[in-house]
């Protein structure tokens, strides 16, 4: 039987250079694949849609997040199960398997204890991207030790899939697209010896002492237990999930899941879509998705006005794409995958019009609601956390140096609320300046130049009209030096 | 409604904010116009540009462009990452001249028919591309308009062979 | 509108219907939904159903977040193998 084939050979923004020819085994069949690809990408490249069947209820699972968040994608690869195989890499004769259901212990293959190491260092970042990445480059450069973990095995974060030019600053890449940004800094992360950088690597707690233990996985696992003077956390955010009918259906995917598999792996995500949200992301991968050739059949908002850039929105009206506010879905339909898409125009009350259904038969219902910050390991760590709407969720309270009340632990990124790529890079920087205060290295120079940063991102950057509501947001979880203190001996609320 | 809730802007919203250069102008010569009525934090446009036509005095103002100073060569056209620029012509007789962004497949060609779409996606007639080229994978097409669309095309569907 | 069709935590497989007749049972914050559901117990730690039970949570009772008691995160933070933590010391 010859499988069917999604990848894309030819593409108006990117090149797909693909790796050395790899096999391995999925159930009994052989799968050809390419070094570098995901195992998820792989399979779903050759028509895979059904990766697991849940517990409880049977229900089928399909790829969601793409990006190490969800359990969509949980498998037993080489006898080990709940294995995330979105972002474990191929590797030649590895056997994958479904899984059917919880993990079944007795069959865990009995493997080699993995070996303990213990690693000391100036600086330990948690999470590679843009905010890691820059954060990393900026304490490296005034020669400060520093250990790089990744849970993906490449670094880059969410950067490696963004194919449009960024906006903003020129200091900070403005006019670059976002995947070439991933490649220079990681070709610069290289050019240090001073920076060791673990990928695949997962920050699985915060321990006494400061203590962050990392399961790095591949061929030679490790349990590295890293001790840093100064830790900076940056594990981005996951997409927000959204409540319908047929919610659960392979096909009903986070949009970045989409935009994972079509830009980063150059795998046709489907046919047709429709995406629900209007925020920049669903815009911009609206756009994306014309360009991987998959017909976007609407673009459903609920509220009356776009929520994401009105550039980004005129890009795909023109070329036909219809966008419906006060619109979104009430129903995905299918047995093992979704076969229908029902939208419904919505009142100012968020409920649902009767008789305003319109059914769309598409492949793909794209989910763009949202970000929620990842912020797990702050909250495990102790940090003082804080419920913040406008900036996506729970965000950890945290200085104008974005340093938490967890000493020397220090936020940048998506993580320390929803943002974009820019802001990302000038949180890393100044959390980096941070920590070399902190570390003593840089002094005046170091102190002048955060000064600088910390006003042009208050001051002017985040002052944009479009972006005014996640600076009001941040406000409410940034605090002085002074302040902190008191939060830190519970005398401040 | 406004641009913000349908996702395209009107030739009167344009002109409203002070977008549209005055129409002696546009019939001295190529000539852009900036369709970025929104304040976003982006000032790539004051960059590109080779004659310091476009002006931004704080990062998210709306751009203003000096129509004296502007040539419209069209060297800011890709490089918008909102792709916002159009770069208009009405000073050849018969036909206008409209430069737009393109990156998409199949790659364009001078002398290609091409479908015609307004700010709706809806096709508006067939027009000729007189010159195509490109910046980081982004093209900047110049396609031949029938005169009276020139306030209405502003992007091209190249059919698949 | 089936609730029992929509699923509000995707790794523990809790239905809205399950949530809803939770709270008619006074289960009426976060913890104790998650003691009594597993919600937000799985792989992905609550990642993707905290903020739709929230809402559904203020929605039913008026309280705010804060209110609502948002759970605690403990590790290890990923699924990690036992392995890891059986490991030859090389301290």
């Amino acid at each position: 039987m010859v499988l069917p084939d999604y990848r894309i050979y030819e593409h108006p923004i990117l090149d797909f250079k693909r790796g050395r020819r790899v096999k391995f085994y999925y159930r009994d069949k052989v799968i050809e694949a390419y070094e570098g690809e995901s195992i998820l990408a792989a399979l779903y490249a050759v028509g895979y849609r059904v990766f697991n069947r849940s517990p409880k209820l049977g229900l089928p699972r399909g790829a969601y997040c793409m990006i190490g968040k969800c359990s969509s994608c949980l498998s037993v690869v080489d006898g080990v199960p709940n294995t995330r195989i979105c972002v474990e890499p191929v590797r030649e004769g590895i056997h994958v398997e479904p899984q059917e259901g919880l993990a079944d212990i007795r069959r865990a293959r009995r493997q080699e204890n993995v070996e303990t190491i213990r690693v000391e260092t100036d600086l330990l970042v948690v999470g590679g991207g843009p905010a890691g990445l820059k954060a990393a480059l900026v304490a490296a450069e005034h020669g400060a030790d520093v250990v790089l973990v990744n849970d993906h095995f490449v670094l880059g974060g969410q950067l490696v899939k963004q194919t449009h030019k960024f906006f903003g600053s020129r200091d900070y890449f403005g006019g670059t697209r976002g995947f070439r940004i991933a490649e220079m800094l990681s070709k610069k992360i290289k050019e240090y010896n001073n920076i060791r950088v673990y990928t695949n690597g997962f920050a699985y707690g915060y321990f006494k002492g400061g203590v962050v233990g990392v399961a790095v996985h591949g061929e030679h696992p490790l349990n590295l237990l890293v001790k840093a003077k100064t830790v900076i956390a940056a594990p981005g955010a996951a997409e927000k999930g959204l409540d319908f009918e047929g919610n659960y259906l392979p096909g009903v995917m986070g949009a970045g899941g989409a935009q994972t598999l079509m830009n980063q792996y150059g795998v046709r995500p489907g046919d047709k879509a429709v995406v629900i949200g209007s925020g920049n992301v669903g815009l911009i991968i609206a756009y994306q998705l014309l360009q991987a050739g998959v017909k976007v059949e609407a673009l459903a908002e609920i509220l009356p006005r776009i929520g994401g850039w009105f550039v980004h929105a005129a890009k795909i009206r023109r070329l036909g794409v219809k966008i419906l506010t006060r619109h979104s879905i009430v129903r995905a339909i299918g047995t093992e995958r979704v076969e229908k898409a029902v939208l419904q125009a919505y009142d100012e009350h968020f409920h649902p019009i009767p008789g305003t259904e319109k059914e769309f038969g598409v492949d793909l219902v794209l989910i763009s609601i949202g970000l929620q910050p990842d912020t797990k390991f702050f909250a495990q760590a102790g940090a003082v956390m804080k419920w913040v709407p406008e900036a996506g969720g729970l965000v950890p309270i945290r200085t104008w140096g974005q340093e938490t009340s967890v000493e020397n632990l220090f936020v940048a990124g998506d993580a320390s609320g929803i943002e974009e790529a820019t802001t990302a890079f000038i949180e890393g920087e100044i959390a980096a300046l941070s920590a070399l205060l902190k570390l003593g290295i840089g002094g005046k120079e170091v102190e002048e130049r955060r000064g600088k940063l910390i006003d042009f991102l208050w001051n002017e950057y985040r002052m944009a009209p479009v972006v005014r509501r996640a600076r009001e947001g941040k406000l409410k979880v940034t605090v002085s030096e002074e302040e902190m203190e008191k939060i830190r001996i519970g005398e401040y609320t | 409604m406004s641009y913000k809730e349908k996702g395209y802007i009107t030739p009167e919203e344009l002109e409203k904010l002070g977008l549209l250069p005055p129409r002696e102008r546009l019939e001295k010569g190529p000539v852009v116009i900036a369709e970025c009525p929104e304040e976003i934090p982006c000032n790539i446009c004051v960059h590109v540009c080779p004659f310091k036509a476009i002006r931004m005095d704080k990062i998210y103002e709306i751009p203003r462009i000096d129509w004296d100073k502007c040539i419209g060569c069209g060297v800011c056209v890709p490089q918008c990452p909102g792709q916002a620029l159009f770069v208009v012509d009405l000073s050849k007789p018969g036909q206008a001249l409209i430069t737009l962004p393109y990156e998409f497949l199949p790659r364009p060609e001078k002398g290609m028919w091409v479908t015609l779409l307004n700010r709706r996606g809806e096709p508006v007639g067939e027009g000729v591309i007189v010159k195509a080229w490109q910046h980081d994978r982004t093209w900047a097409v110049t396609v031949s308009v029938p005169k009276d669309k020139w306030l209405e095309v502003r992007a091209i569907w190249i059919p698949e062979k | 509108m089936d609730p029992r069709k929509i699923i509000i935590c995707r790794c523990e497989e809790v239905t809205l219907a399950d949530v809803l007749e939770a709270i008619e049972k006074g289960y009426t914050d976060l913890e104790s939904l998650k003691r009594y559901l597993r919600i937000g117990m799985g792989p992905c730690q609550g990642t993707h159903c905290i903020p739709i039970v929230l809402r559904i949570l203020r929605r039913a009772t008026g309280k705010n977040a804060e209110e609502l008691m948002l759970p605690t995160s403990r590790p290890p933070l990923h699924p990690v193998q036992a392995k890891y933590f059986l490991g030859g010391d090389n301290y």
